[in-house]
């Protein structure tokens, strides 16, 4: 009776899961130092250039239609001459129990064997679940086919797809880039080793605040940098095991640094 | 080639010609680009990507990058991770050179002008024709005796490039290359040169250092060296090393740098000097300066006591008296002089005062101090001088003193003040020919366009300025066949200089500039610098040093000792602060313009990824605005994304209002880059450019003009405004998106890299 | 109703579908043009150029096209309750209206249905959300609340027709019977035979109850699922436990609200005076208060829950609904048409009063569309990261198929009424009084 119990108890808990895996053969993870980020945004115009991503312009900018996969987030607190501004970079989080894996009717958005949140083009049709239900607002949507002025087009990177009016997309941990390394490392039959795999955001990043890597991997610099006492994941408590990794900024919030600093 | 217009290409082989010719129409790009897929060449597999190493020419720091290539289209351009500089990173302008490459609005092959001068009316010609033109125009100045009436407008020209240019002129007989460019460091060279007789920029070693005050250098944006000081920072923050090192921002607004200061020191606009030798007076005060000539230090110090610095600089007696005992107790500190203390009407002193700074500090010469650059590969380092200025040629413009004019790649008539009147006085040259690669508004000025490859498609080299310490040279190289008609700017120097003949011609051995890189690196070659260490030929050299991007030597980097004497600064100490235009009865508030991340002195504009990057710090697009602080935006009625009307006793604009928390009440300040009248159609008509309403007020040493030199009042206007910002909410509300640790458990390091 | 004969039942019925006046010719032809023109047109432009054509944004990536959507179920829900749940309670006076209510819901249902394709961005590809064996093997995501509702909806819109056309046979035998020409075969093929025997009507019954008992609790699925859509995720604002029975209890009250309009323009324009009486609106007209009072329960709860947690997501959520202008003046004229105008119907005098029920109907009709607006408008602009958050506005084309949506659900129901006995002609005999047939007693 008990075994039948719990063997419900898994099955029911499985569903609120969304995807279908709970091992990866690599788990892809991103380290984000928010102390090393200066807000630069180098990494904003990499993942552009890497992943066709289209300029829509000043009318489509206002009613928050900009394409960019991953944006630096302000936050900008205190009076004169007390105030801060915080910078986050945030993409997609890739999250374990992803809440937009859950609302695709079609399964465009899933899981793969390594802890990606992936997004299959072709397969979907649009119906924005899966953006609205997203707790991080990284999901952009083609609301128009969006053309290059030419010969701008020429730039475009041919191993990532051009996306066409009516699909969603959104920061792929650039799945292109893995692709490389993991037919690489099978051709040379070997796993995937730390440093394979750059993502363009961190390949830019001149202060080194992304790192990218296997968390399965023990020896990863991600997985060393998990363990920093700095650690913390964005909205955490809302359980989406996202796979970012973010490392606390290290600064003096309250009690600033205004005029009457002694 | 796509494999598709492979098979067509076939396909109208067989079909014949008349109908090959059809088929021709339906291939694009057309035959000359297409790989051939029986025979192809060596080093391209389609479908698969090539890298080759270059040099990043969107701004002066020199980055080393590598460029993706597939089927013969450059896809990415990538930090090279063997560059000393770069270290496989780049800033955004570097990652968006590729749209300027690509750009829509390049000038697509000679053309001559046809309209009125300014009309952007020109037609195309041949290249023959064009270099004849030139060539006639040059010989008639000559036959006339005329020939120093001939003047070269350039920003500087690294390498032999710049060699190359030079040669030209004097083989010609003209000494008139006039140097410009909004942001080239001349005042930090002339002030390095005075103070420490040195001619190369400096190594700024923020990596190292455990205390960075900076007053007013953006480097997280613009300053200098953006990637390498960003590099520099992240590992200085948290690379590592015994503990994360402090950084202090002083200037008047909250620059995207000074956002990540663990202190922002508003200081008031133009006494930065002032605050720097205060704080260089506390700490030959405290005895912590040791040297033999502290008595000269402290009389040349001696007026700049706390009590009248806190009183001109707006800042706490307490928190400077603080800042002394940090910036002298941390070892080792570094103070670095930006846009933000060099841009003044006594922009040298300002710099000179940093300098003095790190003297008594004792941050010269040291690790995680000021380090001295060697002479480039030349020897000596030409580049550094600092010649005669742009405000040189536009009086002698004016002056009718100019008989044809070379202009290259920069835009003084955008780039320069309102009031220095350079589109006039270009207007008074008989004959300019512009190399520029866009129509903008100083290149729509001339009467012969040759357009000159991007560094995509052209050869060259660059000695890296300022070098991390040791000697760093970048190699450019072609990555793409030229997307237009456009030739390499060495070719049509050897092509003019040919064409000219007499000493010119002589001065040009080469037939093409890239035989002419590589015979001059040979030479160095042979000169041995360090180059030859292996039993390399110098062809192996010359492929390793073009796979690997170029050549340094980190063995090169010499320890040198580097000091400041008083007798060297004397007369560039003043107790004044920086003058401002304005009565400020009139016009109350400070106007700093300042390069913005995207678009620099305004290049960057007409590339559509950076005018859709939201601004760092305000997340607007596609537009410029001025900062007003809120309590001065309540004061005057304005509000967020309002329309003002921003007035100098020089002139006015109009910009939308960005109400920050991170400026001075008495500032405002407008980023430069935007409105311009000509530059493609991503760049024109839109934003404020702040240069309009300036002053022309110049630091008489080096001709640089002063950004920050008038004061301006502001006045709503009734126009709607069409500010588009990416962040309407910046405020947190408690949600624990940005996490942070205080400072004080911090300097302990907590995490490995 | 004592003092009509059958035949007269049959006659009047039937006259409403032969004798057609001029103006039943112009409201049908305007409401198809402006169907055509402001759906149909917006529609084709929106699918060429793209969804960009809408004011849907990153985040409010849901906006009235949803709201459009919850709101026709929501209308739905007038035929099924009537019908049925009075049907099973032996409520006499549902039998003048319960076919009009039922050929709204299955109208409403259509309309709605196509509001889903209308949201999609590649609605093309619709068939993708069905689970068929394709030679990829992709099969669709069952944990998806909008795969719940593909199937919610085909199923209730499959019942919903079944109920009808069943109700409906003994009604279409009698025009069958009355009718010439062309619409002879017709209603031959339609009535399916129907003779009235015994046996006939005693299957007729049986199964017309089996899909009252069915169709009950399908309906209440049907709208707890729809509110899934929002419920289920994590969206402030969205994720409310309530969210079900406040969509079952909305749906009510606006089908209800639905059908008091509807039987007053049909009143009027049929001269069904006869049919649909006053006591009709008396009993309507308590059910709306009832469902008012339900409905402000509901929403007072839902705020003073959130208001109680204090977190900064429902706050701000609140806020933004609340007190933001041009949200906050929506809903507090919602909170007016949809919690206090119903208390009119306290009086009875108000209730008899068709000026009255009118106005409060139609309002709550306003009232019900405004609230589904602002769950998708005012929650999606306010969720966790205030750095993203970015009102919505809908677009001229989003306006136009709104209001076409509106011309289209009129046209389909003016074709109703002239191809369908939009009275049922046999219950109402049954409320002349004499006796029926054995072995359909109950009603
Ligand atoms: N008995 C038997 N029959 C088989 C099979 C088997 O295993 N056994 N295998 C089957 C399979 S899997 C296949 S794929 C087929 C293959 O069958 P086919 O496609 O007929 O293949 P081939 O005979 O190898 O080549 C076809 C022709 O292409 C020509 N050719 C070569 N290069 C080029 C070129 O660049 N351009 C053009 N235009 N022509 C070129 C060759 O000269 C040759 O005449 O055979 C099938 N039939
Ligand atoms: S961040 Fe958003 S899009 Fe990415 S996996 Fe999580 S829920 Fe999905
Ligand atoms: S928009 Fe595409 S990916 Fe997102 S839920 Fe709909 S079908 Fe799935
Ligand atoms: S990982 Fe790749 S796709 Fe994702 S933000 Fe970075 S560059 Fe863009
Ligand atoms: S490139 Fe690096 S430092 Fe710059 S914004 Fe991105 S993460 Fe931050
Ligand atoms: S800092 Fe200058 S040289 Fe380096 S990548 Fe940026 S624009 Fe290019």
């Amino acid at each position: 009776m008990s075994g039948i119990l719990t063997k419900l108890k898994d099955k029911l808990q499985s569903y609120r899961v969304p995807g279908y895996r709970t091992k990866f053969e690599y788990k892809w993870t991103m380290v984000v130092d928010l102390d090393r980020c200066n807000g630069c945004e180098a990494c904003v115009v990499a993942c552009y250039a890497e992943n066709n991503l289209p300029v829509v312009g000043k009318r489509d900018c206002d009613i928050s239609r900009r394409f960019s996969w991953i944006r630096i987030e302000r936050y900008i607190e205190g009076e004169y001459p007390d105030v801060k501004v915080k910078f986050i970079p945030i993409m997609c989080q890739h999250c374990d129990a992803a809440p937009c894996e859950l609302g695709c009717p079609v399964y465009a958005t899933y899981h793969n064997q390594d802890g990606l949140n992936v997004q299959v083009y072709n397969r979907c049709v649009g119906t924005f679940t899966c953006a609205t239900y997203c707790t991080y607002d990284v999901r952009r949507f083609n609301w128009f086919t969006y053309k290059w002025d030419s010969p701008l087009e020429q730039q475009l990177n041919p191993d990532v797809t051009v996306r066409e009016m009516g699909v969603m997309e959104k920061c792929t941990f650039c799945i292109q880039r893995i692709r490389v390394a993991k037919d690489t490392a099978k051709d040379e039959g070997r796993k995937v080793t730390d440093g394979d795999v750059q993502t363009a955001c961190m390949q830019s990043c001149p202060t080194d605040a992304i790192t990218f890597g296997d968390l399965n991997d023990p020896n990863s610099k991600v997985s060393k940098l998990a363990k920093s006492p700095r650690r913390y994941r964005l909205l955490e408590e809302l359980n989406t095991d996202p796979s970012v990794i973010y490392l606390k900024r290290v600064m003096d919030e309250k009690k600033g640094h205004g005029s009457s600093h002694g | 080639m796509k494999r598709r217009y492979f098979l067509k290409f076939i396909g109208a082989g067989g079909i014949g010609t008349g109908l090959g010719m059809l088929f021709g129409q339906a291939i694009k790009p057309p035959g000359a680009k297409l790989i051939p897929y029986l025979i192809p060449p060596e080093d391209v597999i389609p479908g698969l990507a090539n890298y080759y190493a270059s040099l990043c020419t969107q701004c002066p720091a020199g980055c080393g990058v590598l460029v993706k290539i597939m089927d013969g289209r450059a896809k990415k351009v990538e930090g090279n991770p063997l560059h000393p500089v770069s270290g496989g990173k780049l800033c955004v302008r570097g990652q968006a050179g590729l749209q300027a490459l690509y750009n829509p609005d390049r000038v697509q092959g000679p053309m001559r002008r046809k309209g009125a001068r300014g009309s952007t009316s020109f037609e195309p010609i041949s290249w023959e024709e064009a270099i004849g033109e030139v060539t006639t125009r040059l010989n008639d100045l000559s036959a006339k005796g005329e020939s120093d009436k001939l003047y070269f407008l350039t920003p500087e020209l690294g390498g032999h490039l710049g060699k190359l240019a030079d040669d030209f002129m004097a083989g010609y007989g003209s000494s008139n290359t006039i140097k410009y460019d909004l942001f080239d460091y001349r005042n930090l060279r002339y002030a390095n040169r005075a103070s420490m007789g040195i001619k190369a920029i400096p190594h700024y070693d923020i990596e190292n250092t455990k205390y960075l005050l900076s007053f007013g250098a953006d480097f997280a944006s613009t300053w200098l060296s953006p990637v390498g000081m960003s590099r520099g920072y992240g590992e200085m923050r948290q690379g590592g090393h015994t503990g994360r090192g402090k950084f202090v921002q002083v200037e008047p607004r909250l620059s995207l740098t000074a956002a990540n200061a663990d202190e922002w020191v508003p200081a008031k606009p133009g006494t930065e000097a002032v605050l720097a030798l205060a704080i260089a007076k506390e700490i030959v005060d405290s005895g912590h300066y040791k040297g033999s000539d502290l008595k000269t230090w402290k009389k040349l110090l001696s007026p700049f006591g706390l009590s009248y610095a806190s009183e001109v600089t707006d800042v706490d007696k307490k928190r400077i008296r603080h800042i002394a005992k940090e910036f002298m107790s941390t070892r080792p500190s570094l103070a670095v002089g930006g846009e933000g203390i060099s841009g003044y009407s006594n922009g040298v002193s300002g710099l000179v005062a940093v300098n003095i700074l790190n003297h008594v500090a004792g941050n010269l010469g040291i690790k995680g101090g000021v380090q001295a650059n060697s002479n480039d590969l030349f020897g000596g380092n030409d580049a550094d001088t600092v010649g005669a200025g742009i405000q040189t040629l536009i009086n002698a413009a004016k002056e009718s003193k100019v008989g044809l004019l070379f202009h290259y790649n920069n835009n003084p008539a955008f780039t320069t003040p309102g009031s220095a009147k350079a589109a006039d006085a270009l207007k008074n040259v008989p004959f300019i020919v512009s190399f520029s690669s866009f129509l903008d508004e100083t290149t729509a000025l001339s009467d012969i366009i040759l357009p000159s490859h991007t560094s995509f498609e052209d050869w060259g080299d660059d000695f890296t300025n300022p070098a991390p310490g040791f000697q760093v040279a970048t190699i450019m190289q072609p990555v793409v066949s030229s997307v237009y008609k456009t030739r390499s700017l060495g070719d049509i120097f050897i092509g003019i200089g040919k064409a000219v003949g007499g000493t010119a011609k002589a001065k040009m051995p080469n037939d093409t500039f890239a035989t002419h890189l590589k015979a001059s690196w040979k030479r160095l070659y042979a000169k041995d610098k360090g180059m030859s260490a292996s039993s390399f030929t110098f062809e192996t050299f010359w492929r390793e040093t073009l796979a690997r991007g170029g050549w340094w030597n980190e063995k090169s980097a010499k320890k040198r000792k580097l000091s400041v004497s008083t007798r060297s600064v004397a007369r560039h100490v003043s107790k004044e602060p920086a003058k401002f235009e304005g009565e400020s009865s009139k016009y109350p508030l400070y106007l700093l313009p300042y390069a913005q991340a995207g678009h620099l002195d305004g290049r960057g504009a007409n590339i559509p990824w950076l005018q859709e990057l939201p601004d760092p710090i305000t997340s607007v697009v596609w537009d410029s605005w001025v900062e007003i602080n809120p309590k001065t935006a309540k004061r005057l009625g304005v509000k967020m994304g309002d329309m003002a009307e921003i007035e100098s006793p020089f002139g006015k604009v109009l910009s939308p209002v960005y109400v920050y928390e991170g400026i001075r009440p008495d500032t405002v300040a407008i980023p430069i880059g935007q409105v311009h009248k000509l530059y493609g159609r991503y760049a024109e008509k839109r934003g404020a450019n702040p240069l309009e309403i300036l002053p022309s007020t110049v630091d008489t040493r080096t001709e640089v003009y002063a950004l920050n030199s008038t004061r301006v009042r502001i006045a709503k206007v009734s126009r709607p405004g069409d500010l588009v910002k990416m962040d309407v909410y910046t405020d947190e509300l408690g949600r624990g998106i940005v996490q942070t640790v205080p400072t004080g458990g911090q300097f302990k390091k907590s995490s490995h890299h | 109703m004592e003092n009509i004969s059958y035949n007269e039942v049959n006659e009047d019925v039937v006259r409403t579908m032969t004798h057609t006046t001029w103006k039943y010719w112009v409201a049908l032809v305007t409401c198809a043009v402006m169907a055509t023109v402001l759906w149909g047109g917006a529609w084709a432009y929106q699918i060429y150029v793209g969804q960009g054509v809408t004011g849907l944004n990153t985040p409010t990536f849901w906006g009235i096209y949803l709201a459009n959507f919850v709101f026709w179920i929501g209308i739905s829900h007038s035929g099924t309750l009537l019908s049925a749940i009075l049907f099973i309670t032996a409520t006499p006076w549902r039998r003048s209206i319960y076919r009009s209510a039922e050929a709204i819901t299955f109208f409403s249902v259509l309309t709605a249905a196509l509001f889903i394709f209308v949201h999609m961005g590649r609605p093309w590809n619709f068939y993708w959300t069905m689970p068929y064996p394709t030679t990829r093997q992709l099969w669709v995501n069952f944990t998806s609340p909008i795969m719940f509702d593909v199937f919610a909806i085909s199923t209730y819109m499959t019942s919903s027709v079944i109920f009808l056309y069943f109700g409906s046979i003994p009604d279409l035998a009698a025009v069958r019977d009355r009718v010439t020409g062309w619409r002879k075969p017709i209603y031959t093929y339609l009535a399916l035979g129907w003779r009235g025997t015994e046996a006939e009507w005693h299957w007729l019954s049986k199964s017309y109850t089996f899909f009252a008992v069915f169709i009950i609790p399908l309906a209440v699925s049907v709208h707890s699922i729809v509110s899934w859509d929002f419920a289920l995720s994590m969206v402030p604002g969205l994720n409310k436990t309530i969210f079900a029975p406040y969509f079952v209890v909305g749906a009510i009250f606006s089908g209800t609200a639905a059908i008091v309009t509807l039987m007053v323009i049909l009143r009027k324009s049929l001269k069904f005076e006869k049919y649909i009486t006053m006591m009709h609106f008396d009993k309507l007209c308590l059910l709306l208060l009832v469902m008012s009072l339900l409905w402000s329960y509901i929403n007072v709860v839902e705020v003073f829950s959130d208001w109680y947690a204090n977190t900064s997501v429902e706050n701000e959520t609140l806020r933004y609904r609340m007190f933001m202008p041009p949200h906050s003046y929506m809903y507090w004229l919602m909170i007016i048409t949809n919690s206090i105008m119903p208390l009119l119907f306290i009086f009875k005098k108000l209730r008899t009063s068709i000026f009255v029920c009118v106005v409060v109907s139609i309002g709550i009709n306003v009232g019900m569309w405004i609230e589904r607006y602002l769950i998708v408008a005012t929650t999606l602009p306010r969720k966790y990261l205030p750095n993203m958050w970015h009102g919505y506005t809908p677009s001229l084309i989003e306006i136009s198929i709104t209001v076409g949506s509106f011309f289209f659900f009129a046209m389909l129901f003016l074709i109703f009424v002239k191809v369908w006995p939009s009275v049922s002609i046999y219950e109402v005999k049954e409320d002349i009084g004499i006796p029926m047939r054995k072995g359909f007693k109950r009603h």
